[in-house]
């Protein structure tokens, strides 16, 4: 198992346990069990919060990508000792977060990496410092993250993780999220049965999926930044994390500007905060129109209304871009095609109306732009001046209008083709000259002759009647038996029916690996270093050992069922397509061999 | 759609085809496509002879000078109505043959100049000019390409611009006098005529105009005491002017106020004598401003016919009639002699002369013969109405008044189209139902065709959605649209989509009041954040550049893969002319029925004037009108056979069935009776089963069903035929016993041939 970077006492759910942090996850371990109950991979993480500092409890909160709620951890120790331990949990979780924000996956460290060395310890000057209500949030951690990026940024490629279905971190992932292969896995290579590796082979494309899926970068949540105040314990309150911090800093530059020009001289970090969330200039950042109703707790406030700027809400845009679109698309050469004429708009039809929604639609297209931009790396002007003529004609095209495309095939490279064809044309006139002459009079007459009379024929048609009646009942039993599996399906016991279920697994793993040595591998993309020839006949051997056991098995499951009680001879018929699969590679073994020896 | 041009070239005498689109990237797509085709068929002509007439082919697309222009400094100006007074102000006639008899003395356009420099009739090579080549070859040989395309106007095979060049008159009298009789007109897209038409007669005056107006009065005022202490005979040879009737030969290409009634309307008299003075006629102005000022005070609504108001007027002011009709040709008149400079400033003044012409003229709708009006009851409707409207919305208290003087009858305005063309052709993909155009243009039409989609798969699956999922009715009627729960169930039907749907989605909101609303309400309940999770969002504002540059995001993001929504209005600027196919719209949700606002006093007017005029019922109209916007946004989904898109109509009220009716047929037989009366769970799990089947590769063989072999073809040919010969015998007959069809055979010969125009047949076929 990889080691841990920290770890503390810490309860989840009232239930106390261990907190670990590994470099792949973050996991808890109830206390007296082996098996972590929660298990978050790192790039899951997607938020932080913590229980203020003075609180009787302290705690930490991690959110996840794919669940808000998260999980609630409640460190233990004596407080003095929890509060440190939770500062250091926190400062390398802010950092996997930051990295997950970034849009790159934290470093996947090598597979015999992960087994040996810790991970180096991550810069501790990224730890905030619990300040009343806010976190000091860190100019540094914003700076820890940019440094650091040009290296995420090669990481996915840049590190040759030489052989992704070499890789044993892959692999317990795989693992991990199907269940059932990790249950044969247990049983066969834990169990020693099969080597790891053979087991491994033919499910290559598993390795290779996860791998893909981790590779995929993952971009940006489109939500938009926009602190709530939440109401703790009567008081309404904004809750800082360092990952909002961010956040604000990056979607509102001129906070960061602001920040920047007053902390820590003129402002320290709470004051900066406090300020900032009862500032007009938090109200115009707030994507709400309600923010109205709360103008009267807006106070004036000298530093930050400096950067007020004023609200965005005239009909037309304050930032007028030049930039013209495609003329496609082009909404505003209409607009001044002609001089306007007729009544104007009644007054549901005319935009804008609203006034104080502007603000908030602006708002929403900068952020969807900005989220594009960084996705695609730069606004869409640039491309367009390069790329013209091509596009435009296919946003005319219609697919449908062409022609059906045949491919012209390929030529059938043989020798002497030539005379192949002769040969062709000559037998293709000799059949010609007898061949189609079918006389089709003479064909159609004799059908129509024999046709003759069909609708007598039809009407004397009769049926035996014990026949039908055994017809029917031959199907009433076929329906009633299948119904009769159907409700007996369960009274297996459960213990026998898992034993039995653990055999057929196991001899279809065998079977699978038989197989394979005995056949050329399907595609050499694949598989990894074929092995040769002798390998492959002494895993075929090995494998012919284990499948002959299955015999024996599979009685010991009949014995098994008789003193259970149950059936042995239905026990028997489940286990026979088994056995009969296990029986077949065994004679084509046997067979195989005897040519071998002869 | 735009195949008709594929007729075009084989009519042995050269007809001009004017084909009419409603917006920019359209004309430039019909361009770009009519481009391409010839291309092939330059590429594929039979004989070299062949080949050079096809070589030798003109088109072109007209847009606006702000469209159009390369000056430096002119092209940066912002508004459409600058561009054009400053463009005026550098290449009007005096201003050019001053500059070139003195060179330097006036600034000109040097682009204009050189322009001028070429031979008429031969400005450009021929070929296709889509208005991006256009510009392009202007910026390569320094010369004007708005100007190029006006002055190549009569000289090219096909025209392409919007319907206001055609159908307002004034624009259509500087730009589309010269073309021919025998022209070929198309109007595409053409759902919304009828308010083109009424647009395109309609005023509004509100009281900062008319403060501006005043003060352009006195500006002109001081500027012709000027000149006649500089100049005194410009006025004197103007008055002569006047005095001998007004058949000057004037430039239509500099014309700032051109007249704003109908050519067949205008008097062909001389200037009444106490307005051909220059001091008189704008002491005349001053009078009729001062007099629209005082009717402003009124705080209460009134409505009062054309001919009342003239009345009142003549009472108080003793203002004829007469004069009035005149007032904007003398305005043109004094502006062009006194070579006034930036004459966008006086747009509000020219708006009063329109005003002041078009109430005078058309005091009764003159659409009747006289005899008719004479005759004609009392109450018989009156084509145009006078709205005075104090207050903006029923709860201001702020007097913001606004005169609108609007027109009720969009016959009006396209009755001299289809009296000077012989060859009118009205099409669009969502012309439902059919006969509700005939009546409200008043023409009989010759031929009425409604062509079927050949569709080899349900590429498409229209499913209505009643009520949530929490069996809650949903609605955008007025009652309930701001209730929590609706505007919740609306909220999850675009989350529960945005989950399942890939790419793009585009919603659509009844009207711009009820998005901004609805979206602040949808984001304060959290209903955005579940979307952020899932699509980027994008929304339409009211500027439309930014909404341009919204839209090419909302694509990218489509391209991407990262997938996008995209609200907007129906009725508003996305919804028109702006394809979603393929992946820029996977699914399009209509939220709610894009009703008109029912209070409006001008829509109430129209109703009561369809009612009594050609007995259309107010709620037969409205319910026309919501459809076929709703059916021209769900529409935009789909492009092509291999296109599929879902097209869901969040609304109970369209499950009734009168409703449906409404809806074009090709979008209305595909919606079954289960798909008519759906919970969001229940739409959700079939729209899931939908593109679960549509995603299957399309390639299979579409040959017999909707890709014709020539044997089918031809096969379909004589059948028509057949079917002609059939009707031609009946008709034949029927005439005998004396049953005469009026008027129907009089442009027959478009279609004449008997075989089913296949331009036709492309032309409504996949108009969507």
């Amino acid at each position: 198992m990889p080691s841990t970077v920290c770890s503390a006492q810490a309860s989840y759910k009232k239930l106390p346990g261990l907190l670990e942090l590994t470099p792949s996850h973050l996991q808890w371990t109830k206390a007296g069990d082996k098996a972590p109950s929660v298990k978050v991979p790192h790039s899951e993480a997607a938020s932080l919060s913590r229980s203020k500092v003075g609180a009787a409890q302290v705690r930490l909160k991690v959110g996840l990508v794919s669940d808000e709620a998260g999980h609630n951890f409640t460190f233990t120790s004596p407080q003095a000792v929890a509060l440190a331990e939770r500062e250091k949990f926190e400062a390398e979780l802010t950092n996997i977060i930051a990295h997950n924000r970034t849009g790159t996956a934290a470093p996947p460290p090598g597979p015999t990496l992960a087994a040996a060395t810790p991970v180096p310890g991550t810069p501790t000057s990224a730890r905030p410092r619990p300040l009343g209500t806010s976190a000091r949030p860190t100019p540094q951690l914003s700076r820890a993250s940019t440094s650091r990026a040009p290296s995420v940024a090669s990481d996915p490629r840049g590190t040759p993780v030489s052989d992704p279905a070499h890789d044993f971190r892959l692999r317990k992932k795989v693992l991990l999220s199907t269940p059932d292969l990790a249950q044969l896995h247990r049983e066969l290579v834990m169990g020693g049965q099969i080597s790891e590796n053979e087991f491994w082979e033919g499910r290559e494309h598993l390795l290779l999926a996860q791998a893909a899926a981790e590779g995929q970068k993952k971009g940006k949540p489109g939500q938009l930044v926009d602190p709530r105040p939440q109401s703790v314990d009567g008081e309404v309150k904004i809750v800082i994390t360092p990952q909002l911090v961010h956040d604000i800093f990056e979607e509102f530059p001129v906070v960061a500007r602001a920040y920047s020009d007053n902390v820590p001289e003129k402002l320290s970090e709470a004051e900066f905060w406090s300020r900032y969330f009862q500032s007009r200039l938090f109200n115009a950042h707030r994507a709400s129109i309600r923010s109205s109703a709360a103008q009267h707790v807006v106070k004036d406030d000298p530093i930050f209304d400096k950067y007020l700027e004023k609200d965005d809400d005239d009909l037309e845009p304050r930032r007028l871009r030049e930039e013209r679109v495609d003329t496609f698309i082009d909404l505003g050469a209409t607009s001044v095609d002609h001089d306007e004429t007729g009544n104007e708009k009644d007054v549901t039809m005319q935009a804008g109306k609203q006034r104080a929604v502007l603000p908030l639609i602006r708002k929403f297209n900068e952020h969807s732009t900005r989220l594009l931009d960084t996705a695609l790396g730069g606004p869409a002007s640039k491309r367009r001046r390069t790329d013209n003529g091509e596009d435009r004609i296919a946003q005319l095209d219609l697919e449908d209008l062409h022609d059906n495309e045949t491919s012209a095939g390929i030529l059938l490279d043989m020798q002497d083709r030539q005379r192949y064809f002769d040969g062709r044309a000559n037998s293709a006139t000799d059949g010609a000259a007898t061949g189609p002459h079918v006389a089709f009079r003479e064909a159609l007459q004799q059908t129509k002759a024999s046709m003759a009379g069909w609708s007598s024929n039809l009407a004397q048609l009769k049926l035996d009647k014990k026949a039908a009646d055994s017809a029917l009942v031959g199907m009433t039993q076929n329906v009633a038996s299948r119904l009769d599996v159907k409700m007996r399906k369960h009274d297996i016991p459960d213990g026998l029916f898992r034993q039995m279920t653990t055999c057929q697994t196991a001899a279809n793993e065998f079977l699978r690996q038989f197989w394979l040595a005995i056949y050329p591998p399907p595609s050499e993309s694949q598989t990894l270093a074929p092995a040769t020839p002798a390998q492959k006949a002494a895993k075929a051997a090995k494998m012919v050992g284990y499948l002959g056991k299955t015999h024996e098995k599979v009685e010991a499951l009949v014995r098994a069922a008789h003193q259970e009680g149950v059936d042995p001879a239905r026990v028997k018929i489940a286990m026979k397509p088994v056995v009969d699969a296990v029986d077949k590679a065994l004679e084509f073994w046997r067979a195989k061999n005897a040519k071998v020896l002869r | 759609m735009k195949f008709f041009i594929d007729d075009l070239p084989f009519y042995p005498t050269k007809r001009k085809l004017i084909y009419c689109s409603r917006t920019v990237p359209e004309i430039e797509k019909a361009l770009a496509e009519l481009k391409r085709l010839m291309d092939y068929r330059k590429e594929h002509a039979e004989t070299e002879e062949q080949r050079e007439k096809e070589a030798s082919f003109y088109g072109i697309g007209l847009t606006s000078r702000k469209n159009l222009c390369i000056h430096p400094e002119v092209s940066k100006e912002k508004k459409g109505k600058v561009v054009d007074a400053r463009c005026r102000d550098l290449t009007n006639a005096a201003a050019c043959q001053k500059g070139r008899e003195n060179p330097g003395s006036v600034d000109l356009c040097d682009w204009h100049e050189e322009l001028g420099k070429l031979e008429p009739g031969n400005l450009i090579p021929p070929g296709i000019w889509t208005l991006a080549d256009v510009l392009q070859h202007g910026r390569d040989n320094r010369v004007c390409p708005y100007f190029l395309v006006r002055r190549m106007m009569p000289f090219v095979d096909v025209i392409i611009y919007s319907f206001h060049y055609l159908l307002d008159p004034k624009v259509a009298e500087q730009v589309s006098k010269e073309i021919t009789k025998d022209a070929i007109v198309v109007f595409d897209e053409a759902h919304n005529i009828d308010n083109v038409c009424i647009e395109s007669l309609s005023i509004d005056l509100t009281r900062p105009m008319l403060d501006s107006a005043a003060r352009s009065v006195v500006r002109l005022g001081d500027k012709i005491d000027e000149i006649k202490k500089t100049d005194a005979s410009k006025l004197q040879d103007e008055y002569m002017r006047l005095v001998e009737g007004l058949q000057e030969a004037n430039d239509a290409e500099d014309a700032f106020v051109s007249n704003p009634v109908l050519p067949e309307d205008l008097l062909k008299e001389a200037i009444p004598g106490n307005i051909r003075k220059a001091e008189h006629f704008v002491a005349f102005l001053k009078r009729f401003v001062e007099y629209l000022k005082t009717r402003m005070r009124v705080l209460h609504v009134v409505a009062e016919t054309p001919l009342s108001f003239l009345q009142h007027l003549k009472d108080i002011t003793y203002i004829e009639r007469r004069p009035l009709r005149f007032c904007a040709e003398r305005l043109q008149s004094l502006v062009r002699t006194l070579e006034v400079n930036r004459v966008d400033e006086l747009s509000s003044l020219q708006k009063v002369a329109s005003f002041a012409t078009l109430v005078a003229t058309y005091e009764k709708g003159t659409l009747y013969p006289l005899a008719f009006v004479l005759s004609a009851p009392a109450d018989w409707p009156a084509g145009f109405l006078l709205i005075l409207e104090p207050y903006e919305t029923e709860a201001a208290t702020v007097p913001n008044p606004i005169f609108h003087l609007t027109c009720l009858d969009p016959a009006i305005a396209i009755k001299p189209v289809f009296e000077r063309f012989s060859t009118v052709v009205i099409t669009s993909g969502t012309l439902s139902p059919l006969d509700m155009y005939p009546k409200m243009l008043q023409f009989t039409p010759v031929v009425q065709e409604t062509y079927a989609m050949s569709l080899t798969r349900n590429s498409f699956l229209p499913l209505v959605i009643t009520r949530g999922s929490d069996q809650v009715a949903i609605s955008s009627r007025f009652e309930v649209r701001n209730d929590p729960a609706v505007v919740r169930n609306f909220g999850s039907i675009l989350i529960e989509y945005s989950k399942i749907v890939p790419d793009g989605i585009v919603a659509f909101f009844p009207s711009y009041l009820y998005m901004e609303s609805i979206v602040a309400a949808w984001n304060d309940m959290g209903i955005l954040n579940e979307v952020w999770k899932h699509k980027l969002i994008f929304v339409e504002t009211p500027d439309a550049n930014e909404t341009s540059i919204a839209l090419e995001n909302y694509r990218r993001a489509c391209d991407n893969g990262r997938g996008a929504v995209l609200l907007s209005v129906a009725r508003g600027k996305v919804s028109e002319g702006i394809d979603f196919d393929h992946n820029y719209g996977r699914a399009v949700i209509m939220f709610g029925v894009p009703y008109q606002y029912t209070e409006s006093r001008i829509l109430k007017a129209r109703l009561e004037y369809l009612r009594d005029a050609y007995r259309i019922r107010e709620s037969e109209f409205l319910g026309f009108d919501a459809m076929r916007n709703a059916a021209q946004c769900v529409g935009r989904v789909l492009r092509g056979k291999t296109d599929w898109g879902l097209m869901v109509f969040a609304d109970k009220r369209f499950a009734r069935a009168d409703k449906r009716a409404k809806l074009p047929r090709w979008i209305n037989q595909y919606i079954t009776e289960t798909a008519a009366n759906l919970s969001t769970d229940m739409a959700l799990t079939l729209s899931k089963q939908f593109m679960r089947v549509i995603s299957q590769n399309p390639n299979e063989n579409q040959t017999g069903i909707s890709l014709w072999t020539l044997a089918d073809v031809e096969k379909a040919q004589a059948k028509q035929r057949e079917l002609a010969l059939e009707q031609e015998a009946e008709r034949r007959a029927a005439a005998a016993k004396g049953v005469a069809a009026n008027g129907e055979d009089d442009d027959d010969d478009e279609y004449g041939d008997g075989g089913l125009d296949d331009a036709a047949l492309g032309a409504l076929d996949l108009d969507v």
